[in-house]
């Protein structure tokens, strides 16, 4: 392999390319079967889904990844996913559940339907930390 | 030009030793990699509640990466490495082949092998989640078996999420996934509960505390098994009664003390 050449070429053009692709086809292949709910092991700490029923939060999930509100079990689940990533293999049509839910984080965290998490002080901490446990010549170096 | 990277990844700065162990022991099976990340080498992922943000961190990243010239990227951090895979590799390809630090490790075994010359006694259990997709699960109990005097034991508990960092957030899941170890532990009649990721060591090293038990990391127990020496300086200070005294007040001044005040204290003070 030569200068430059890729290892692995890329599929789209940008993050925005991305997820509308992947939308498109998880909206079109997802039957809300709702075996990735039940899969899921983050359930059990989702207080609005104790009791919702698998197909209708999973169409809630659909719905929040086109930009709307969906159920609170929807919202919930969406929150709490950790990507455990057992919904794939769960999957009967291949959608990858778990790429869908952390697209619909996106568009729900884009468009305020669940809370963005607070991360404003996250690169600061890090810099932090390194000021402490790095030498001047390593944060020179690996910084 | 550098034959490979070691992205350590962000958070890691709280662990230099691991960072500094982990290209010592690449270097001894033959890879000279340059540690690499920060801010400045950033997958997006702390940013991902703004897409837009997280795309330009990690487009930045990915850049650096393809200009380096480099043929691998060794990674860390699971989220990293999920990302270089996903996200960051479908929008801008990939120049450089990619493997976990456990992986990379594992592949080298016969080199690394010989080089475990120090006898280490623990009966280890390992802290594995399910949704790791970085090979590590696989590559780190091979690993703890080659060091003499380990006995690597076997619990079918996994924990949710890829590492505990996820768990953190979520009321009751941190707490379970902590309680069902330490009974795994229990179970198997473990004295050393080993750590794989850096999130997770920062939220069970408290347990040595606690619970009277040993936590290290897989990096930490190969080390001594190589007879590297090392400070578990992240460890030290959590479990100190005075993280401040611990840290000491020269270190703090040169890091910045509003700094290490606002944002490393509470850190290394919460409840464990």
């Amino acid at each position: 392999m030569g200068p430059g050449e890729r290892v692995v070429a890329p599929r789209y053009a940008d993050w925005a390319e991305l997820r509308a692709a992947e939308s498109a086809r998880m909206l079109k292949a997802c039957t809300a079967c709702g075996a990735c709910f039940e899969a899921c092991p983050m359930i059990a700490y989702v207080p609005d889904a104790q009791g919702a029923s698998a197909s209708e939060t999973v169409r809630g999930v659909l719905a929040i990844l086109q930009g709307g509100e969906g159920d609170a079990a929807a919202r919930g689940w969406v929150a709490a996913c950790t990507r455990s990533a057992v919904c794939i293999p769960a999957c009967p049509e291949a959608v990858d559940p778990m790429l869908l839910l952390r697209l619909a984080k996106f568009t729900a965290q884009e468009n305020g339907t669940i809370p963005q998490r607070d991360a404003k002080d996250a690169m600061s901490r890090v810099k932090a930390f390194a000021r402490l446990g790095f030498s001047e010549t390593e944060q020179k170096e690996w910084l | 030009m550098t034959d490979a990277l070691f992205w350590y990844g962000c958070n890691m700065t709280r662990h230099a030793e691991i960072i500094r162990l982990g290209t010592q022991m690449l270097a001894a099976v033959g890879v000279a990699a340059a540690p690499t990340g920060g801010p400045s080498a950033c997958c997006g992922s702390p940013k991902e509640s703004t897409p837009r943000i997280a795309e330009g961190m990690a487009n930045r990243t990915m850049q650096r990466f393809n200009q380096s010239g480099a043929a691998q990227v060794i990674t860390w951090c699971p989220t990293c490495h999920m990302n270089l895979d996903d996200f960051m590799g479908a929008t801008h390809g990939k120049q450089a082949e990619s493997a976990h630090l456990a992986q990379a490790l594992w592949q080298r075994r016969e080199a690394l092998a010989p080089l475990l010359t120090q006898t280490v006694a623990g009966r280890v259990l390992i802290d594995m989640h399910i949704g790791n997709r970085t090979g590590v699960n696989e590559a780190v109990p091979g690993l703890l078996r080659l060091i003499p005097g380990v006995t690597v034991l076997e619990h079918p508990y996994r924990a949710p999420s890829y590492m505990c960092f996820g768990l953190a957030s979520i009321p009751g899941a941190l707490a379970d996934a902590k309680a069902n170890m330490l009974a795994a532990m229990a179970a198997t009649g473990a004295d050393t509960l080993v750590s794989i990721f850096h999130s997770c060591h920062r939220e069970l090293v408290g347990l040595e505390r606690t619970h009277g038990i040993r936590v290290v990391n897989w990096v930490h127990l190969l080390a001594e098994g190589m007879g590297l020496a090392y400070q578990d300086e992240y460890k030290a200070w959590r479990n100190s009664d005075d993280p401040e005294a611990a840290i000491g007040a020269d270190r703090i001044a040169a890091a910045g003390e509003e700094a290490v005040r606002k944002l490393v204290l509470p850190e290394l003070a919460r409840p464990r």
